[in-house]
């Protein structure tokens, strides 16, 4: 199903679609307002774009020094080529200790590697602890947004699932009274987990540490109760040095929701005594990312969501329509690199104008790359019969003035004869579906130009 | 597994471009004043209490805190609740409060650094229901650039911890106490 057909089933709810677009641009005014604030903000974007620029050209430098010395610290590092190795690797690590019960703090990679089925095939008890993606995993949903994974829901929706599933009063829809609920749920995990596994936001090559933000306090709290940590990255999130977190740091919350810095932005190095650290790194199709020079630069992106809170499409749309871990802009543009013909509608869900390549902190040309990968998928034949034949027909009638010339005259009369049914018809003029066509004027443009140059 | 690590390096080295040149990070100044620190702790939904004298620190915990509080500090004679890294967990769920040391605070963003070493066992600033941070008001730096260049090291575990818990994950609308401490309070001396 292609990204407008799914589209349509989020739209059929307008009350909801539009508030949906206005928490969103909220969010993206929230970000403005944390932005105009910090008077350098232009210039970290630049030196973000350019870590990360540099970390890429270098990444296999960075990802031996990485490894180097997080083994120094006591850390096990692992590599896993493509997202099934990736969930073998963590099943292993869970066998090996025996633990059937585990926590699980936000992670898109884990996502994107779909572990929780996974594991849960295996006999796994893994339970998100993001609140947001607890909700969502009560529901058997995917997440909706990188920052906000349960943003397409309304309190009731909550109020009824966690009535459903943790026993609250039916029709208790209070945020507060549902969040303590939540707290309670899952404290009881935290407490008795003996595995858990986190995301990774950086990972720093010179300390061999990895880094995590969370506002929550659910990664803190389960990866230092539980005996073994296993942290899960996508091998882009490397930085070089201590020092370039601090760029980091400053652009990310304000660009993901506008809060000067998360709750905990902590810094993982070495095992507490006695404990286990792991550390898995993913490729999952990066490295062919690396070698496409067009689109290696979508690998800058740090996840903060701005592009998702920006794009009128998005917005308008949902996270769910996009049928991607990473919904939005970015994942438009990072989709169809992993499958070129299931994602092929991801790059249209665009307008092209701009806002998210505006509002990225680490300047990926996000709207360019949706353009380029158009090009791309035309080539490739992914288009839509549809569109490739209007298309053609469309070019030909532009290389040809006369013909041009004879369809407007012939569109000009037909507009005022035919019945308005005929010319609005949904099956083949969706142009038509919300919009009424334009009244159309007695003569072109081009018959008035050269009845001037005449007068003159 | 080791396969992967070298099938992996080398598609990566096949596929990065050619080395792009590592900026050099200047060290953006601003504002490092207590005005400027405290205004920003309680737009996150933490408070600042100025405490005179580093001697009344238990006076002040006394005033802010019930008298019942099963509390953890290294920095408390009236702390109840011994804690250290072999700490039980069930001992750790029961604690109320945790008063620890604070190294340094960040103006622009209210956060605070906390090195394992001042945190007793590395789950309790996030376990407690409350958590109180002291911290020497001349330990104030202005930005990230600052706070960084401060750390020689991470060590094992650090955190730069900014106000209490908190989500927004239902409609967005902030509730405070997600997961870790329900508040924060910066007890600056």
């Amino acid at each position: 199903m292609s990204h407008s057909k799914r589209s349509d089933i989020f739209l059929l709810d307008t009350e909801r679609t539009t508030w949906h677009d206005a928490t969103l641009w909220f969010v993206r005014q929230k970000r403005d307002k944390a932005v105009y604030a910090t008077p350098e903000f232009q210039e970290l974007r630049q030196l973000a774009s350019d870590i990360k620029d540099h970390t890429l050209s270098r990444l296999d430098f960075y990802l031996q020094q990485f490894e180097e010395n997080a083994r120094r610290n006591g850390v096990q590092v692992h590599w896993a080529a493509d997202a099934h190795e990736h969930n073998q690797i963590v099943l292993g690590l869970l066998q090996q200790h025996g633990a059937t019960r585990v926590v699980k703090s936000k992670s898109m990679l884990t996502e994107e590697c779909h572990l929780n089925p996974y594991l849960i095939k295996h006999g796994v008890d893994v339970i998100d602890t993001d609140l947001g993606e607890r909700i969502i995993q009560l529901r058997d949903e995917a997440p909706s947004h990188v920052v906000l994974p349960a943003i397409h829901l309304k309190k009731e929706d909550v109020g009824d699932t966690f009535h459903l599933h943790l026993g609250t009063e039916k029709g208790n829809n209070d945020p507060q009274q549902l969040t303590e609920t939540a707290r309670q749920h899952l404290r009881e995990k935290f407490l008795v987990s003996e595995v858990a596994i986190s995301g990774v936001n950086f990972a720093v090559a010179e300390t061999g540490s990895v880094v995590v933000c969370t506002n929550e306090g659910n990664a803190d709290l389960g990866v230092n109760l539980a005996k073994v940590h296993i942290a899960c990255m996508g091998m882009e999130k490397l930085i070089p040095r201590l020092s370039d977190l601090s760029v980091f740091t400053r652009i990310l919350t304000r660009s993901a929701t506008g809060q000067p810095i998360t709750t905990y932005t902590s810094h993982f190095s070495k095992p507490a005594e006695g404990k286990e650290l792991h550390v898995v790194i993913v490729d999952n199709g990066r490295t062919k990312q690396l070698g496409r020079p067009d689109f290696r630069n979508s690998l800058k992106c740090i996840r903060c969501g701005a592009c998702m809170n920006t794009c009128p499409v998005y917005r308008r749309s949902g996270g769910h329509s996009y049928d991607f871990t990473i919904p939005g802009p970015i994942g438009a543009i990072l989709s169809p690199n992993i499958d070129m013909r299931k994602h092929a509608s991801l790059p249209f869900a665009s307008t092209l104008c701009g806002s998210c390549t505006d509002v990225c902190p680490v300047k990926i040309d996000i709207h360019t790359q949706l353009y380029k990968w158009r090009q791309v998928l035309g080539q490739e034949g992914e288009i839509p019969a549809s569109k490739k034949w209007s298309m053609r027909l469309l070019s030909r009638v532009l290389a040809k003035p006369a013909m041009y010339g004879l369809g407007g005259k012939v569109a000009r009369q037909g507009l005022r004869f035919l019945p308005h049914g005929l010319t609005h018809g949904k099956g083949y003029n969706p142009w038509a579906i919300a919009r009424e066509l334009p009244e159309p004027p007695k003569q072109s443009f081009r018959e008035w130009y050269a009845q001037q140059m005449v007068k003159l | 597994m080791s396969s992967s690590r070298e099938k992996i390096l080398a598609a990566v080295r096949a596929n990065q471009p050619d080395e792009l040149p590592l900026p050099t990070v200047p060290s953006f100044e601003g504002d490092d004043s207590v005005e400027k620190f405290t205004s920003i702790v309680q737009g996150i939904g933490g408070t600042v209490v100025e405490v005179t004298d580093a001697a009344r620190l238990p006076e002040v915990i006394h005033q802010l805190f019930p008298a019942d509080y099963r509390i953890a500090s290294p920095l408390l004679p009236e702390a109840n609740v011994p804690v250290d890294a072999q700490t039980p967990i069930e001992v750790l769920a029961a604690v109320d409060l945790a008063v620890l040391q604070g190294e340094f605070g960040v103006a622009e963003n209210g956060s605070i650094w906390v090195p394992e070493a001042n945190m007793l066992h590395r789950a309790l600033p996030m376990i407690t229901q409350h958590l109180a941070l002291v911290l020497d008001r001349r330990n104030l730096v202005a930005t990230m650039h600052q706070a960084y260049a401060r750390l020689p090291s991470v060590g094992g575990y650090g955190t730069f911890l900014a106000g209490p818990s908190k989500t927004a994950d239902i409609e967005q609308s902030l509730v405070i106490g997600a997961h870790g401490a329900r508040s924060m309070v910066v007890l600056l001396v």
